[in-house]
């Protein structure tokens, strides 16, 4: 049982009820944040719980070219609270990120997870992702942890008929060549 | 800055390598550039605007802003110098004169698209709305673009959701946006989705609903689609605020069969049934159906819904949603509270929350679910309902303590379900000591237990049995706070601390060791556990208060100063934050967005932290830094007249349930709660921005005294001052009224709810009367100041009672500090945190009267002199000296006796506390305590006493400072 609607900047307000890392859902500075809303509102959807706790968020937004096929859904964030895990929310929440893509006509929707992230890495595959490439040190190097890979993971959306747009470049690349 | 496109300007080149060190951060190489430059070219006044950059960066503001203003008044219109002066402007928070620049530029370029667009936007960013509005359609007017157009009509919008009088925002501003929107629908001129959305605001606002619906409805509402149900959810809105109840039942029903899990349907569908029944609504004759659908009208009807949804969930082969289950008993409640038997079709609810235990128990959210319904239970099948879910909780047999923990992580979550369930059926209050004991025992048994499972688990993630250990928390709390053993709550601090260390990232136990400390009077160890909660902007609105309360309050000044700038950092940046994504709003089309910005941004200027902080920052400030209270009553720009506190709309963002409990409702904390901290802490507010204005309006009476010649001119100044002074004083005594009135109430909040205000301690240490009558005894002193010493016996005599007085309620004051505030008796560890507290106010009350002591003494000084010149003259040495300067001399004397008491007394109290031998405390006495649970007990006693020691020390030595200024005093 969730609400889903669109994201508002009230629920910053709300973003506390975590139990574990008190910044867990927000991860990121207002402006991001704004910027996000100034530009693709519909893409940053929340999930409520009954009680008005955030069980979590998804933010994205739509870019790349049309004439060379490469206009797409990108998901910059997804959240789910540690206690609202294994309820098949992500899946819905990423679900509705490919709709909104799917309707502006976009070819693909594509993400970055890290390499080390297998539960996310799988869960995309789960969900019909497959590793387009890999990025070089793509994660800057934070608290002692060093510099980290990340994988650039599509999924085709139905305006890619033939799928071209998930062939996988078999060569890493650098963060600096991508768009 | 740096992207400059293709370089054909000569000037561009030449200018290149300038916008390359300032964008590299060199500003030095910047400026000499840019000299260099200006050599050769004078009229390059793009070169100066980017060496008034490079100058605003290396802090000479004032030489920037002059040789921007050189550039500014000729009114620029190249565009490197336009841009290089918006950046500056901007940089020096003076985005008000970007409009100046482009109104001049589109006056010399009139039809300059680009120009005209720049100038919309700075408008933007001052929120000019009508200005926004006039040149959006300039805009319009030179390149008929619809996006300038309807920025235009998005700018009347601003103008009516702005404006103070409703009635003008309903009769003008938006009929004029709706009409300006009509115009282009019949001219058949739409094209974007943005265009749609801003014209059904504009009907919403208007409250035309049926036309607003007519409008998502119909060809214009095809323009939807970025956004998912973007239609459904409009019309949705206006079928609630249009009453339309079978359209949203009909609606409703479609969207859950659509999504059997999204809960704002069912309550719109539950919502409208009810309605409708009321009315005895009926299916309309052949041909007149609803446009959403069938619309369902009884009980019945929903019932075999909500069965159907349920059993659809119950064949499924994949992981079944909780929506339906739920919504059967949501149903069930509302029935109930109708008192319509008709529940009984659904079930029995405890049966069925037994059934969801069953599905959805080994997820972590299972208790923030069911808690929701746990009052459709009778009291009398509580425990039933209890021993039902063991019976699901697959444990492994007991061991000699007569536990069985779980074998699996799921096990163990169904397990941990259970007994937040039980605690918030009421189940473990209604415990006696020995039964909390024992339960204790067991929490803290299966949280060991539970540690095996999350061996591996990353620094980051939390351990799979914390929660255990958090209700073990819980449980020695209410122990404590039922039997005043403050044992318990060191034992809680041990449990809580062995917690994190297992567990370093969980922010409950953080939390909830912070307020505890914070209730302990140790402010040390809060410091570190905040800061590393590692809270992120809003936060520091949302949950600074846990900070903030209690900084100062504690005599950690220090501290106390940096976690209010903390937050006054964020609060800072949020205007700037703002503006620039308003911009962009309008840029993209996002009008819905618009005036949520400007909400935002307002709900955090107006937020009650915000106004507390900044308060409390500069009150520190004067405790702690000022020496001579005029100098830094000037340097910080306090003006007594000003108040800007929005009073009336003050906004409560602290979240208040940020510490999770699992308590039963009649614990829980309450709306009223809510409005009664509010309220409190409003008026603790008021006092302490009085008394800081007040202090500020004490400064400024006691300017140096003027030569006699000029006392005429600055008479009517001075008595300005003073009675500024005496119109604050009566507004302190009237808040100070309203406070006894609420302390009256001794509200008090649920333990994890909010902390109470500083209010009631304020006013039993007597601190906020003394200071009181201490400034209205400066008050007295101007009045001597202009009467004289001759004829004003009856003055001064009332001057000198008003220092003994204040001398008598200083040593009130400082008899309600004495005591230890951390002892040892019969082995037994105990606080006396209050004993602090009261101390802080009786210091800051000592820099009060000795601020309105130096003020005495600038007042009596001339007087004393004059008066020996005249006695010089006469040759006079007989007659006495008059009242009120022996008064002062006896006073000062007195003041010191008091200060340098209370120094011995702080000294006392650092000197036993540093004697105690904590080590030599027993700890294990009656309570099975582990030895590595004693250490983190002991730790955590540490803890406290090196925190009261480090609050005494700071107290010390402002105490020591202030006694300083006493040398000064002497006439």
């Amino acid at each position: 049982m969730t609400t889903l609607r669109a994201f508002t900047c009230d629920d910053l307000f709300k973003f506390n009820n975590i139990q574990a890392v008190l910044n867990f859902l927000l991860q990121y500075g207002i402006p991001f944040y704004l910027q996000y809303l100034a530009h693709w509102p519909e893409y940053f959807i929340v999930a409520e719980a009954p009680g008005g706790e955030l069980m979590g968020y998804i933010m994205g937004k739509a870019e790349g070219s049309v004439a060379r096929e490469e206009w797409h859904g990108h998901v910059t964030a997804l959240s789910v609270a540690p206690e609202f895990r294994r309820l098949g929310l992500a899946a819905k929440l990423m679900e509705m990120l490919e709709e909104i893509s799917e309707r502006k006509g976009g070819f693909f929707v594509d993400l970055f997870v890290r390499v080390s992230n297998q539960v996310a890495v799988n869960m995309y595959k789960q969900l019909g992702y497959s590793v387009y490439r890999t990025v070089i040190e793509y994660y800057s190097a934070s608290n002692g942890e060093p510099d980290e890979d990340a994988y650039d993971m599509r999924k085709a959306l139905s305006s890619d008929t033939e799928k071209k747009s998930i062939v996988p470049i078999p060569h890493p690349v650098r963060p600096e060549d991508i768009e | 800055m740096a992207a400059r496109g293709h370089v054909q300007d000569p000037n561009d080149r030449r200018l290149r390598p300038i916008y390359d060190y300032l964008d590299n951060g060199n500003n030095k190489m910047a400026i000499q550039q840019a000299d260099k430059l200006l050599k050769k070219h004078k009229d390059l006044h793009c070169a100066k605007v980017l060496k008034a950059i490079g100058l605003q960066r290396t802090g000479k503001q004032d030489e920037a802003f002059s040789l921007a203003q050189e550039v500014a008044t000729l009114e620029p219109t190249d565009d490197n110098s336009l841009q290089a002066l918006t950046i500056l402007y901007r940089e020096m928070h003076h985005p008000e004169l970007v409009t100046k620049l482009y109104e001049a530029a589109v006056k010399k370029v009139p039809l300059s698209e680009e120009y005209h667009s720049h100038l919309f936007m700075a408008y933007a960013r001052v929120g000019e709305y009508k200005k926004m509005q006039q040149a959006g359609m300039a805009l319009y007017k030179i390149v008929p673009k619809n996006p300038y157009y309807f920025w235009s009509v998005m700018s009347l919008v601003m103008q009516a959701i702005s404006a103070q009088d409703e009635k003008l925002a309903q009769t003008m501003f938006l009929p004029l946006a709706e009409r300006m929107v009509e115009k282009m629908v019949k001219e058949e001129k739409i094209e974007a989705e943005a265009e749609v959305q801003l014209y059904f605001m504009i009907l919403e606002r208007l409250g035309k609903c049926v036309e607003a619906l007519d409008v998502v409805r119909g060809p214009l509402g095809e323009k939807l689609t970025s956004e998912l149900r973007s239609r459904e959810n409009k019309c949705m809105m206006m079928y609630q605020r249009l009453q339309l109840w079978p359209e949203c039942n009909a609606l409703s029903y479609k969207l859950l069969l659509k999504n059997p899990d999204d809960w704002q349907f069912y309550l719109s569908y539950f919502d409208s049934l009810f309605h409708l029944m009321d009315k005895s609504w009926s299916q309309p004759e052949e041909g007149e159906h609803c446009v959403e659908g069938p619309v369902q009208t009884t009980v019945t009807e929903a019932v075999k819904f909500v069965v159907d949804r349920m059993e659809e969930q119950d064949k499924k082969e994949s992981r079944p949603l909780r929506g339906p289950y739920l919504a059967c008993l949501e149903l069930i409640h509302r029935l109930r509270q109708r008192g319509c038997p008709d529940e009984k079709e659904l079930g029995d609810p405890l049966e069925l929350m037994v059934q969801f235990f069953g599905k959805f128990g080994d997820k972590p959210c299972c208790i923030t679910d069911l808690k929701i319904y746990l009052h459709l239970l009778p009291p009398e099948q509580r425990s039933q309902f209890k021993k039902r879910l063991g019976e699901l909780v697959p444990l492994g047999e007991a061991g000699e303590d007569g536990f069985g923990f779980p074998g699996d992580t799921k096990a163990l979550q169904r397990h941990l379900c259970v007994c937040q369930l039980s605690r918030a059926l009421g189940l473990q209050h209604a415990l006696d000591t020995e039964g909390k004991l024992r339960l204790i025992t067991e929490l803290k048994a299966h949280y060991h237990h539970g540690l095996q499972f999350g061996k591996s688990c990353l620094k980051t993630e939390l351990q799979f049995s914390d929660m255990y250990c958090l209700m073990a928390a819980h449980v020695y709390v209410d122990l404590w706070t039922e039997t005043g053993d403050e044992n318990m709550l060191w034992q809680c601090l041990g449990v809580l601390e062995e917690g994190l260390s297992f567990s370093p990232s969980n922010a409950q136990f953080k939390l909830l060791l912070l307020l505890l400390f914070c209730r302990l009077g140790a402010f040390q160890p809060v410091v570190d556990l905040y800061s590393s909660l590692d809270a992120k902007h809003v936060q520091h609105d949302t949950i600074g208060y846990l900070l903030t309360r209690y900084a100062g309050s504690l005599g950690q000044f220090a501290a106390a100063s940096q976690s209010c700038n903390f937050s006054l950092r964020f609060f800072h940046s949020n205007q700037k934050d703002t503006s620039e994504y308003i911009i962009q709003a309008y840029k993209y089309g996002a009008f819905e967005k618009i005036p949520e910005f400007i909400a935002f941004r307002t709900r955090l200027n107006q937020s009650l932290h915000f106004a507390q902080v900044r308060t409390e920052r500069m009150l520190l400030d004067l405790y702690t830094e000022a020496d001579v209270l005029e100098e830094s009553v000037k340097a910080m720009g306090v003006c007594p007249e000003e108040d800007d506190i929005p009073w009336d709309n003050m906004r409560d963002n602290r979240d208040l349930t940020v510490l999770v409990s699992w308590d039963p409702k009649d614990r829980e904390l309450t709306e009223e709660h809510r409005r009664l901290s509010l309220e409190e802490e409003s008026v603790w507010l008021k006092v302490r921005s009085l008394t800081l204005r007040l202090l500020a309006s004490l400064a400024l009476l006691g300017h140096a005294p003027s030569p006699r010649n000029s006392d005429k001119t600055n008479e009517n100044g001075i008595s300005a001052k003073s009675s500024t002074l005496q119109t604050l004083l009566s507004q302190l005594d009237q808040t100070l009224e309203t406070a006894a009135q609420i302390t009256e109430k001794q509200t008090q909040y649920p333990f994890l709810g909010p902390p109470s205000s500083r209010l009631a301690s304020a006013l039993s240490s007597g601190s906020c009367h003394c200071q009181a009558s201490a400034l209205q005894l400066s008050l007295t002193l101007r009045e001597l100041e202009t009467t004289g010493l001759d004829d004003s016996t009856e003055l001064q005599t009332q001057i000198c009672n008003a220092f003994k007085s204040s001398v008598a309620q200083l040593q009130e004051m400082l008899s309600r500090c004495k005591g230890e505030v951390l002892e040892m008796k019969d082995g037994r560890l105990t606080t006396r945190p209050s004993l602090l507290e009261t101390l802080v106010f009786f210091v800051e009350t000592v820099c009060v009267v000795l601020w309105v002591a130096s003020y005495s003494a600038s007042v009596l000084r001339p007087l004393k002199s004059s008066l020996q010149k005249k006695k010089k003259k006469k040759k006079d040495s007989s007659s006495a000296m008059p009242v009120v300067l022996c008064g002062f001399q006896e006073w000062t004397g007195s003041l010191q006796g008091v200060v340098t008491q209370a120094l011995d007394h702080v000294k006392g109290q650092e000197a036993s506390l540093t004697a105690l031998k904590l080590a030599a405390l027993t700890l294990e006495e009656g309570y099975s305590q582990t030895q590595e649970e004693c250490g983190f007990t002991r730790a955590a006693m540490d803890k406290v006493q090196s925190s009261y020691l480090g609050s005494l020390q700071e107290l010390g030595d402002l105490l020591r400072k202030r006694a300083d200024s006493l040398k000064s005093l002497k006439i």
